[in-house]
Parts: structure tokens; sequence; C-alpha cells
């Protein structure tokens, strides 16, 4: 009867959790990681066009 | 009825990874640890479900997850040696059948956890895996707590879902499983987001806890009590009041001391006393023979390298006439004993090069997790407050893992190997992050420095500066 309870209660838990995890789109792609390649892809576009804007105001 | 429902989950879990294969990972987590197929007596073991899980979690990382962020981590290939190393010794091991019988799973440990961390390239991925790994234990604990709870349990006496020693089915090797375990499910507790902490994840985490700190009393394992005080010295650097925290401990420990049976008393009465009892005398032998062994096969002799010591000892007898009681000493001769400790385990089997390879293995396991836990441990944004707390678990879990690898042959539990494939992971993940954001990091080297130069003026860089 032990055996039985603690077997359904943590598979249970388990179904819930993989289902929600079939869900969360976070799964594949963490939010913080594309945050941060984003800023750094802003950045580097930032500093290209800072090299370029340098680059044509010499003579 | 329980094989059908067990069956039927196994098959929903594999259905699932269809949706997101990454599932595929945890199933075959789920499936190492529970073994289903050893519970059920038709269904689960007609089909290799082990194996299915094995091949859709390779298959599954291989067709649909990305590549170009992959990153091979040095302490995978430390388990690579190893890997290819116990394949070596494999081939010339002292007793082959025997060898060739603990090779076919200990192969599938080390790859699957060299695997692991390529799968891990999110938070929410490296959560999952620790949710699977506490509720999949969790439910073996649960069991065995309730039983212990309600007057069963008792050295070799507690019955699990398996019972045949064998994986997490032996009662020290749960007990320091389980004591390992804790500090995950409190992390869960706090920063877990697929069950948001709320009252009822509280409720079922302190449960979980206590059904884990119940495991050493239940299988009466002397090994888990020592689990318990080293990690309860551990929890000391990160608990908030430490007076308050070992206060705490002390008045639990002495509402604990009335519950607990006499049959535990007399058994952790035993820990101090290496020559009272034919366990602990045999793991002093068995330590001074594999020394022996070492010196003479520097290069190990293959797993279960143990089955060719034979050696004499000299152990009190008790003997009871009447009301005297009288003590002889007796010489006992013992043959195949098995190492009872993880150190001595790979020094016997894997010599001195798999024993350094796997030391090396956890000390930069434990050195990684402590430079992630004090570089973390002020940032508090929410995407960077739950590294430092999650690697000071890890932490936390392989000191126990290691304090009780000194007393059991665990040295190729696939739990623990689970544990590894996480900290290189988080350890990669956060590597990942730092090197999108150079900013920060030349923010925070720049800020140590600062606070370096103004604790020793003399060390700070001298700049030239231009004469006027």
């Amino acid at each position: 009867m032990i055996d039985y309870f603690a077997l359904a209660l943590c598979h249970g838990l388990l179904l819930i959790a993989l289902l929600r995890l079939a869900r969360r789109s976070d799964v594949d792609s963490d939010a913080a990681l594309e945050d941060e390649a984003d800023t750094l892809s802003a950045r580097e576009k930032r500093a290209k066009r800072r090299k370029i804007t340098a680059t044509a105001r010499e003579p | 009825m329980i094989d059908l429902a067990l069956f039927a989950f196994v098959m929903a879990f594999l259905a699932l990874g269809v949706a997101r294969p990454f599932l595929w990972v945890l199933a075959y987590i789920y499936i190492d640890i529970l073994a289903p197929q050893k519970i059920g007596w038709v269904l689960t073991p007609a089909l290799p479900i082990s194996l299915i899980a094995f091949c859709a979690a390779f298959a599954g990382w291989l067709l649909t997850d990305p590549k170009s962020e992959t990153r091979f981590h040095y302490r995978q290939g430390l388990m690579l040696f190893l890997l290819l190393y116990c394949f070596a010794t494999t081939q010339t091991a002292d007793f082959p059948v025997e060898a060739a019988t603990k090779w076919e799973w200990v192969w599938k440990a080390l790859v699957f956890a060299i695997f692991l961390p390529f799968t891990l390239t999110t938070r929410t991925r490296i959560e999952g895996v620790i949710l699977t790994i506490v509720l999949t234990v969790g439910a073996i604990v649960i069991s065995a707590g309730m039983k212990t709870a309600l007057g069963g349990g008792g050295y070799g006496s507690l019955y699990f879902f398996v019972n045949d020693n064998s994986n997490i089915y032996e009662s020290s090797t749960l007990a320091t499983v389980a004591i390992g375990m804790t500090p995950l499910i409190a992390w869960l507790m706090k920063y877990g987001r697929v069950f948001s902490p709320d009252w009822r994840v509280k409720t079922f985490g302190v449960c979980l806890i206590f059904a884990c700190l119940l495991i050493p009393v239940g299988t009466e394992a002397r090994t888990g009590l020592l689990c318990i005080a080293v990690l309860g010295v551990l929890l000391l650097r990160t608990v908030k009041n430490r007076i308050a925290y070992i206060a705490g401990a002390a008045m639990l420990g002495l509402v604990a001391l009335p519950f607990l049976p006499a049959s535990y008393w007399e058994r952790m009465s035993t820990i101090t006393e290496h020559g009272g009892d034919q366990s602990a005398s045999t793991r002093v032998a068995v330590w001074e023979w594999t020394l022996d062994y070492v010196s003479e096969n520097p290069f190990g002799g293959g797993f279960d390298a143990y089955r060719g010591n034979s050696f004499k000892y000299i152990m009190p007898e008790r003997k009871e006439e009447g009301s005297s009681v009288s003590i002889e000493y007796v010489e006992v001769e013992d043959k195949g004993r098995a190492f009872h400790s993880s150190y001595f385990e790979l020094l016997g089997e894997q010599g001195y090069p798999g024993f350094i390879v796997w030391i090396m293995l956890q000390l930069t396991g434990l050195w990684q997790m402590e430079r992630l836990r004090r570089r973390y441990r002020t940032r508090d944004g929410p995407e960077d407050v739950w590294i430092g707390p999650l690697a000071a678990g890890l932490q936390n879990a392989h000191v126990v893992y290691l304090v009780g690898a000194a007393f059991q042959g665990i040295g190729y539990q696939p739990v623990i190997y689970l544990f590894l494939g996480l900290q290189i992971a988080l350890w990669t993940y956060c590597a990942k992050r730092e090197s999108l954001a150079p900013d920060e990091g030349n923010r925070q080297r720049g800020s140590r420095r600062a606070k370096r130069a103004a604790r020793n003026p003399s060390s700070a860089p001298v700049r030239e500066t231009a004469m006027p």
C-alpha cells in the first residue's frame, strides 16, 4: 500500500512536470542567453557603425 | 496492475518526447534510477525500455538540437579517458566474466554522463533533470521513509521496490544519495520554475527532505549518519543566521532522539570501534590488501579485482555464559570481500592512472562549483540569482557523495555521474553567458583589481604620467 502511494504520488507529479515541460518554450531556448546574445550583437553593430563612420571621416 | 501502470507511464513518457525530444533524456534518467523493468513482472520487462530511451535521447539530440554552441569540456574528457581505460582493464581483468558483467552498466553510466552536458543548454533543461532525479529518487525515498516512520526498517530488512542491492537499491547507497539530494530539493523549493514555489511545493519539499533524513534511520546505514553530519556542517556556509541554524539543528536532534529505535543506536555505536564488528574489521583488512595489490599491479586488476583477495585478521568475539561476559580474540579468515570504499575500488580496479583521473574528476567539480558559488553569490538579478545556490547545492551533494564513497564501493554509481554531468552543464552554461556579456566580465575583473589595489596599495599598477 505504501509502495503504491509513493509510486502514484511521484509519478503523478512527474507527469505534470513532463506536460508542463512539453508546453514550455524556454526548454529549447534560454531567454537569458538570447537577451545577452541580442545585447552583444547590438553592441557589435554599434561598434561596426562607429568604425565605418570613423573610416568615412578620414581624409 | 502496477506493471500496467508503469508500462503506460513509460510509454506516455516516450510519446511526449515526440513533441519535445529533450524529454527522452529525462526518460532515460527516470528508467536508469527507478528501474521500472525490475518492478513490473510481464509488460515492462518485455521491452528493452532502457535501451530504447538511451537511443531515443541520443537520436533526439542528434536530429533536433542545434550543435553550433556545443562545447566539449575537459571534465568530459576525463570521463572519456576513464571510460576507455575501464574498457582496457576489462580486457585484461583478473576475473574476466565478472568484469564484463560490471562493464555492462558502467559504460552506460559514463557515456550518458559525457553526453548529458551537451543536452543541458538552458536553465529549464537543467531544472528538468534535477526535478526528474528528485521525483524518481523521491518515489523510493517516500516509500522507505514512510515504512521507517511506521515502525518498519532495520539493517538489511527495509524493503524497497527492487531488492537485489543493484544500483540505488542498496541501503547505504540510497542513504548517501538521499542525503546528497536534499540541497537540490531545497533549491527546487526556492528557484524552481516548472513547479513555482508556493505552499504546496514547499510542503512537499519539506516532507521529502524529512523522508530523506529518515533513510539512514530506516536502513541503519552508518554512512548515512556521517553524511547528515557533514551536510549539516556544510550548510553553515550558506545559512543566513548561523546561531539560529545551530540551535534549530540541536533542537531537532533532541526531539528526534526518543523516536529512534534501539537497534539504530546499537548499530551507530559501532561507528568509532572499527575493531568491534566484522564489517568494519573487514574493510580495514581489504584496504590494506588493496594497497599491497596496487603496488604489485599499478595499472589495476579490472572490475571486481577484489575477488582475488584473501586475508586473516583478529577480531573480538563476545561470549555470554550465564551472568558473565567474556571477550575472546579469534582469527577470522575472509575471501573475496568487496572494497567497501570507492577510493580503494578505483585504486584496485583501475590502478593509479584510473584513480588519479577519477580523483581529478571529483576535485575539479568541487573547485568549479566553489568558483561559481562565489562568483554568483552577490548577484540578485532574476536571471542570475539561481546560479550561486545551485552551484552550492551541487557542491554539497558532491561532498556528501565523497564522504559516503569512503565507506562503500559507489565509484561508478550512475546517479552520481548525473550530478557530475549537471555540474559540467552549469559551468558551461555560465561560461556561455559570460562570453556573451564581455562588458560584465570586464567590469567584474576591474572591480576585483580595484579591491586588490585598495587592500594592498603597493601592488597597484604604476602608470607613467607625462611630465608637465
